[in-house]
C-alpha cells in the first residue's frame, strides 16, 4: 500500500463519513462562495488609514499628485538618505524617465549587489498597510527583495479595505495565482535576540512607499 | 529512529528541577515573558479600534479548522488536485523517517549540495537535519533563531521564537566562533550589529544554495498554494531563490479558500506575537512560471501525517485545530518556569504536552498531561478554542485507564474512591486527617515536611487550615 493510500485511509476511517464524491461536489460549490468572517469596520479614508498603518510599521511615506513626478520623488529620497542614486526596477515601472531626475535605473531581476529595488505593486491593503505584490516576467519578485532599501509605488486608487478586497480584486483581474503573491508590510524584521526587534533581518532594512494620486 | 525512541519527555522531571537552577535560562525567560504576554494583549485589544470582537473572530477561527477537519479527506483530495494542476508535485509522507527519505530522494536527483531552511518544526520531527547531514547534503537554518540554535548544536525551545532560551552573550560566543572573529563583550544595544552579520553569512547561503525547504502555515485547497508567514524574510529567499522548493507539511493545515485564511490571519500573528500582520506572507502555487526570472523549477510538497490522522474522530481531534501561534506556552506558568528544552520532544507547552504522548505515545510522556497548575490561561489565550487543560485531563485518565500510573499512585486513589464511597467512615477519616495536618504544621501554620509525602514539601511548604474539616465548618457556618 502506497503512503499515500494508508494515509488517506486513515484520513477517511477518522472522518467517519461515506459519500466521498458527494461530499467532495459540496466542497469545491461551496468555494465559489468565497463566504468572508468578520470584517473590520474602518473609516472612509482609506488613503489615510492605510498611510498611518504603514508609518506605523515603520515605512516611510510620501505623496506625489501623478506618475510623471515619481522619479523627482524617489531622487529627492535617496538623496536625503544618502543613498546612490541607482537602482533596479520592475519593468512595468522602469519606463518612466529616471535619467531625467539624474538616476540610474535598470529595469531587470535583482542581484545582490543592488543597493535600491523600485517596484510597483499589485494593490496596497488599508487595514494593515500591505502592499500585494504578484511575480511575473515584468515583476520579478527579487527587486523587493535582496535590495537594503524597497522603494514600491502605490496608486490611491489602488488601496482596497482588507485582504478579502485584495482576494476579489486578484479574482477579477487574474484567473489564477501566480507563483507567488507577497503581501509585504514594512521593512523585514527580527526579534530572535533576547526579543528586541531589529529592522532588516534578510530582506530590506528600508521601505518607502511613494503614494501617487494623494489628495492632501 | 522513530519519534518515541528520541523523545526525552520522560526525563521531564529530573530536566525540570535542571532548568529551574539555570540562572542564564531563568533570567532570558523573565526577560522573554512580560514581552510576550503584552505584545498579544495589545494586539488583541487593538482588534476592538476596528469593531472586531476577538471571542466572534476566534470561534470563527475555530468553526474554520472544525470544518476543515470534518472532511478533511475531501480537502486533501481538492489540494493535490489543483497543486498539481499548478505545476506542483505532492507525495505523502507516512512518518518522519519516511519525510527524511524523500527530501534526501529528491535533493540527490537534483544534485543538491546545500540546503537553506525555512523554520519548520515537522522538519524537527523528522529530524531532517541528521538526515540531510548524513547524506552529505548542508542544511542551513536561516530563521536567526532556527540559526543560533543550529550553531549551538541544540534545538528550539519555542516554536516562534526558537533561541528565546539563549542570553545575548552566549549569542555573541556563538557568532565570534562560527564567523571567525574575536569574542566582544555585546550588549542589547549591540544586538542590530549581530543581526547584520547574520544577514550577510546567511545572504551566502541563500544566493548558493540549490533547494530550499520550508514548511507551511496553512494549505489552501481552494488554490493549491502554500502560505508562508515570517518577519524576516527567509521564508521568502528560500521560496524565491533555490531551484528547488520543498514544502513540508502536515496533513491538518489545510484550510478551503483565500478568505478562510485571511480570517486565521488576523488572529495568527496578534496572537503570537501581537502583530496585526506579519512583515512578510507569501501564497506560493506552482513553479516558476514562463517568462518568470525567479522562483523554483521544482516544487514538491510533502504531506506527511506522523500521528496526526489518528487524532482524527477520536477524543483529541480538537488538537489538530492548532495554528502553531504559540500564544499557549507564551501564557504558560510552568512553561516560563523551565523553558521548552525540558518537555524533552519538538514541541514544548501546554500544546506540547498534549502533542508529545499523542505523537511519540501516551506511555512516553506520562509527566507531561500533568505538567499543569490548571490555570486555563492557554485555554483562554487559544486563537481556534483548543480546550488544552480538558486534553490534559483526558490524557491523565488515560494513563490510568491504560494502569500507567505508579503502583503508589494508583493504590492511593483506589482507596480513596473506596472510602469516598463511604460517608459515614469519610468523615471520620477525613477529621483525623484535618487534626494530623494542623498537629504537624509549625508556629506560623506552616508543615515544613509532610510525612507521608515529603518530595511535595520539598521545594514549598504547605499551609494549613484551622484542624476543621470542610464539612465541620459548613455546619458551624449553618447553624451561626
Amino acid at each position: 500500500m502506497s503512503a499515500k493510500d494508508e494515509i488517506l485511509e486513515r484520513v477517511r476511517r477518522g472522518v467517519g463519513k461515506d459519500r466521498f464524491a458527494e461530499r467532495r461536489a459540496a466542497a469545491v460549490a461551496s468555494l465559489k462562495s468565497a463566504e468572508r468572517g468578520p470584517q473590520p469596520t474602518m473609516s472612509a479614508d482609506l488613503v489615510g488609514r492605510f498611510r498611518a498603518k504603514a508609518e506605523y510599521l515603520s515605512s516611510t511615506v510620501a505623496g506625489v499628485a501623478m506618475l510623471a513626478e515619481v522619479p523627482a520623488a524617489v531622487a529627492a529620497y535617496l538623496a536625503a538618505n544618502g543613498l546612490a542614486g541607482e537602482a533596479v526596477a520592475t519593468a512595468d515601472v522602469g519606463r518612466l524617465d529616471w535619467a531625467g531626475s539624474g538616476l540610474r535605473v535598470e529595469a531587470r531581476p535583482a542581484v545582490d549587489a543592488d543597493k535600491t529595488g523600485i517596484s510597483g505593486c499589485f494593490c496596497a491593503i488599508a487595514e494593515t498597510g500591505t502592499l500585494m505584490l504578484l511575480s511575473g516576467p515584468d515583476t520579478p519578485a527579487t527587486v523587493s527583495l535582496l535590495p537594503e532599501t524597497h522603494i514600491a509605488l502605490v496608486d490611491v486608487s489602488r488601496i482596497v479595505a482588507t485582504m478579502e478586497d485584495a482576494f476579489a480584486l486578484l479574482r477579477a483581474e487574474h484567473g489564477s495565482l501566480p507563483r507567488a503573491v507577497n503581501f509585504i508590510s514594512g521593512p523585514s524584521r527580527t526579534g530572535d535576540i533576547e526579543q528586541t526587534i531589529v529592522l532588516g533581518a534578510h530582506g530590506p532594512c528600508r521601505v518607502h512607499l511613494i503614494l501617487i494620486g494623494e489628495i492632501s | 529512529m522513530s519519534a518515541a525512541g528520541r523523545s526525552q519527555a520522560m526525563h521531564f522531571h529530573a530536566r525540570a528541577g535542571e532548568k529551574v537552577r539555570n540562572v542564564g535560562l531563568q533570567r532570558a525567560l523573565q526577560k522573554a515573558k512580560p514581552l510576550f504576554v503584552g505584545k498579544r494583549a495589545k494586539g488583541i485589544a487593538a482588534l476592538a479600534e476596528d469593531g472586531l470582537d476577538f471571542e466572534l473572530l476566534r470561534s470563527t477561527g475555530k468553526n474554520i479548522r472544525n470544518r476543515t477537519l470534518a472532511d478533511l479527506d475531501v480537502w486533501l483530495d481538492i489540494f493535490e488536485e489543483r497543486a498539481t494542476a499548478s505545476g506542483a508535485e505532492v507525495l505523502w509522507a507516512r512518518d518522519g523517517a519516511e519525510v527524511s527519505r524523500l527530501v534526501v530522494a529528491i535533493a540527490r536527483r537534483h544534485g543538491v549540495t546545500k540546503a537553506v531552511k525555512s523554520k519548520s518544526m515537522l522538519s524537527e520531527e523528522a529530524q531532517l537535519n541528521e538526515a540531510l547531514a548524513a547524506a552529505g547534503i548542508r542544511p542551513v537554518e536561516t530563521d536567526l533563531g532556527e540559526y543560533i540554535v543550529q550553531l549551538a548544536g541544540e534545538t528550539p525551545s519555542h516554536i516562534i521564537a526558537p533561541a528565546v532560551h539563549k542570553t545575548i552573550g552566549e549569542v555573541e560566543a556563538l557568532f565570534a566562533k562560527e564567523h571567525g572573529r574575536p569574542l566582544e563583550t555585546r550588549s542589547s544595544a549591540d544586538i542590530p550589529a549581530m543581526a547584520q552579520e547574520a544577514r550577510a553569512v546567511l545572504r551566502q547561503h541563500f544566493l548558493s544554495a540549490e533547494m530550499g525547504i520550508s514548511g507551511a502555515n496553512f494549505l489552501i485547497a481552494e488554490t493549491g498554494s502554500a502560505a508562508l508567514v515570517t518577519n524576516e524574510g527567509n521564508g521568502r529567499m528560500v521560496t524565491t531563490l533555490p531551484k528547488v522548493h520543498v514544502v513540508i507539511t502536515g496533513i491538518e493545515k489545510l484550510v478551503p479558500t483565500l478568505e478562510d485564511f485571511a480570517t486565521l490571519m488576523r488572529l495568527l500573528p496578534r496572537s503570537a506575537t501581537g502583530q496585526s500582520i506579519s512583515n512578510y506572507v507569501s501564497l506560493l502555487t506552482g513553479t516558476q512560471r514562463e517568462g518568470d526570472h525567479d522562483g523554483p523549477e521544482k516544487t514538491v510538497f510533502i504531506l506527511v501525517d506522523n500521528g496526526r490522522a489518528n487524532l482524527l474522530g477520536s477524543d483529541y481531534q480538537d488538537m489538530l485545530r492548532c495554528i502553531r501561534c504559540g500564544a499557549c506556552m507564551n501564557h504558560c506558568p510552568v512553561y516560563f518556569s523551565l523553558g521548552g528544552h525540558a518537555y524533552g520532544w519538538v514541541y514544548p507547552g501546554p500544546m506540547g504536552s498534549v502533542l508529545t504522548p499523542l505523537y511519540t505515545g501516551i506511555e512516553n510522556a506520562l509527566d507531561l498531561p500533568h505538567a499543569s497548575t490548571g490555570c486555563n490561561q492557554c485555554g483562554a489565550v487559544c486563537p481556534v478554542e483548543i480546550p488544552l487543560p480538558t486534553l490534559m485531563h483526558r490524557l491523565r485518565e488515560e494513563q490510568n485507564e491504560r494502569g500507567l500510573r505508579p503502583w503508589s499512585e494508583r493504590l492511593a486513589l483506589t482507596a480513596w474512591a473506596w472510602l469516598a464511597g463511604k460517608p459515614v467512615l469519610y468523615r471520620w477519616f477525613a477529621r483525623r486527617a484535618a487534626r494530623y495536618l494542623s498537629w504537624l504544621a509549625d508556629d506560623s501554620g506552616r508543615i515544613r515536611i509532610l510525612g507521608l509525602a515529603p518530595a511535595w514539601t520539598a521545594g514549598r511548604d504547605l499551609p494549613v487550615s484551622s484542624g476543621r474539616t470542610f464539612q465541620e465548618l459548613y455546619s458551624a457556618r449553618k447553624k451561626a
